[in-house]
C-alpha cells in the first residue's frame, strides 16, 4: 500500500508536468500535486503531508525547469500545516475542504512569489496573481471537490462490502 | 507537537533553502542533472504513453470520421451520377433535336414534328406511336422521316396519334434506288425485324456491300432522295429473275424517339439524299 502510495506521489508530480496540457480547463491547469498533498495530509498527519509535499515539489521543480525547491518547500509545509490543523481543526468536512484548498492554492501562490523574491528570481506579482494563481485556485477547488466525492463514494463502497461480509 | 514532526519539517525547509541557494550561486546545473536523471525517464514513458493514447485515440475519430465521409461522398457520388445521366440524356436529347430542328429547318418539305410514345415491336407488326393524330392534320400514308433516313408510313391517324408502319414491318414495301449505281429495286421488312432489297439479276450485277439505298420518289409516297440503309450482304440466287441484298437500315428504328412527318411536298421530284446524315 505504501509502496502504491509512493509511486503515486512520485509518478503523479512527475506526470502534472507531462500531462497538465491535456487537463487543462480553458488554459487553466489545476494543481493536482497539491491537492494529493491536501487529502493526503488530512488522512494521514502531518510527517506524511510534509514529506509527500516535499516529494512532490521536488518533482515538480524538477520536471516544470524553475528552481528546484520553491514548490518543494511550499508544499512540504502546506502539507506539514493540513496535517496539523486536520487533527485538531474539524477539516475533514468537504465543504471545508473545498474552500480550504482554493484559500491554500492562494498562500502557496503567495509563498511561492516570496520565495522566488528572496531568490531573486523575477516575477511580476500582479499578473501571476491575476493570470496564475487565482484561476487555478479556483480550479483546484473544483477539481478538488469532485476528487473529496471520489473518494467519499469510494468508503461508502468500501463499507458497504466491509459490512456485508460474515 | 511531537519534535520529531518538527524536526522533519524544518529539515526539508533547511533542505529546500540549501537547493535554492545553490541555484542562486551558481550551482543550479548541477542539481538540476541530479533530478534529471530521475524525472527524465519517467517523462519520457508518459509522454509517450500519453502520445500514443491519444494517437490511438486521434486515429479512431478519424477512422470515424472517415466512415461518415466516406458515407457522405458515396451518397454525394450516387448524386452526382444521377445528375451525370440526366445531363447526358439531356444533351443527347438537346443534339437530336438540334438535327432534327437543322432537317426541318433545310428541308424544301413540309413537316410536323412529332415524339415517339410507344413502339410495337412483336414481328407481327412493327409500328410505331407518334403523338401527332387528326387534330394535327396528320395525313395517312404520311411519310415518316428522321435526320438518319426513312423510317416508315403512317397507316392510322387517330385522335392525337398516329400510328407508323415502319420500314421493318414484314408487309412495309419501298420502292427504292441504289444510290451509286441507280439500280432500282423494292425495299421489304421480314418478319426478322430486318430489310432486304429485291433486284432484278440483270440490273444489279455491279451492287457491293456498303452501297446504300434511297427512295425512289416513284409512286407518290416518298419523296424522293431519302436515304434507307446500306447493302450488307448479297444473296445471289443464280439464275433467278430477282436477287437480294440484304441491308442494314439508315436509322435505328428501336431508339429513335424524334420523328418528322412530311406533311407537304411541293418539291416532289427534287433529290433530298443531300439534306440527310448518311452513313447512320
Amino acid at each position: 500500500m505504501r509502496t502504491l502510495l509512493i509511486l503515486t506521489v512520485a509518478g503523479g508530480s512527475v506526470a502534472h508536468a507531462t500531462l497538465t496540457p491535456l487537463v487543462s480547463i480553458a488554459g487553466v491547469t489545476p494543481d493536482i500535486p497539491l491537492i494529493m498533498v491536501v487529502l493526503l495530509a488530512l488522512r494521514r498527519g502531518p510527517e506524511f503531508g510534509c514529506l509527500t509535499g516535499f516529494v512532490t515539489g521536488l518533482l515538480q521543480d524538477a520536471a516544470g525547469g524553475g528552481l528546484i525547491g520553491v514548490q518543494a518547500m511550499t508544499k512540504a509545509v502546506i502539507g506539514f500545516g493540513i496535517g496539523v490543523a486536520g487533527g485538531r481543526l474539524r477539516v475533514s468536512q468537504p465543504l471545508v475542504q473545498v474552500p480550504g484548498l482554493v484559500v491554500l492554492t492562494i498562500a502557496e501562490g503567495l509563498a511561492r512569489f516570496a520565495l522566488l523574491q528572496v531568490f531573486r528570481f523575477p516575477a511580476p506579482f500582479g499578473e501571476l496573481m491575476t493570470y496564475v494563481v487565482l484561476p487555478q485556485a479556483l480550479c483546484n477547488g473544483f477539481v478538488g471537490a469532485a476528487f473529496v466525492l471520489a473518494l467519499a463514494w469510494t468508503q461508502t463502497l468500501r463499507d458497504h462490502f466491509e459490512g456485508s461480509r460474515p | 507537537m511531537n519534535i520529531r514532526k518538527v524536526v522533519l519539517l524544518g529539515s526539508l525547509v533547511a533542505a529546500c533553502l540549501l537547493l535554492l541557494t545553490l541555484q542562486t550561486r551558481g550551482y543550479g546545473s548541477t542539481a538540476r542533472d541530479f533530478f534529471a536523471v530521475v524525472t527524465m525517464p519517467i517523462q519520457t514513458g508518459l509522454a509517450k504513453a500519453s502520445r500514443a493514447t491519444f494517437g490511438l485515440w486521434d486515429t479512431y475519430i478519424d477512422w470515424k470520421n472517415v466512415r461518415a465521409e466516406n458515407r457522405r461522398l458515396r451518397a454525394e457520388v450516387q448524386g452526382l451520377r444521377v445528375g451525370a445521366l440526366r445531363v447526358t440524356e439531356t444533351d443527347d436529347e438537346n443534339r437530336r433535336l438540334r438535327r432534327l430542328l437543322a432537317l426541318q429547318e433545310n428541308l424544301p418539305l413540309t413537316t410536323l414534328s412529332g415524339e415517339i410514345i410507344a413502339r410495337e415491336w412483336g414481328g407481327w407488326i412493327r409500328s410505331l406511336t407518334v403523338n401527332r393524330g387528326r387534330g394535327d392534320n396528320v395525313p395517312r400514308l404520311t411519310a415518316v422521316i428522321s435526320p438518319n433516313g426513312l423510317i416508315g408510313r403512317v397507316v392510322d391517324v387517330r385522335l392525337g396519334v398516329s400510328i407508323v408502319q415502319v420500314l421493318t414491318d414484314p408487309t412495309s414495301i419501298v420502292g427504292a434506288h441504289v444510290l451509286r449505281t441507280r439500280t432500282p429495286g423494292i425495299v421489304e421488312g421480314d418478319p426478322r425485324g430486318t430489310l432486304r432489297f429485291k433486284f432484278m439479276a440483270r440490273d444489279g450485277a455491279s451492287i457491293q456491300s456498303g452501297d446504300m439505298l434511297v427512295t425512289a420518289g416513284q409512286g407518290g409516297l416518298f419523296p424522293r432522295g431519302i436515304p434507307i440503309g446500306t447493302v450488307r450482304s448479297i444473296d445471289n440466287r443464280g439464275a433467278a429473275l430477282f436477287h437480294y441484298a440484304d441491308l442494314t437500315p439508315a436509322v435505328d428504328f428501336a431508339r429513335v424517339d424524334e420523328v418528322l412527318l412530311v406533311t407537304g411536298d411541293s418539291q416532289r421530284d427534287r433529290d433530298l439524299t443531300a439534306f440527310f446524315t448518311t452513313g447512320g
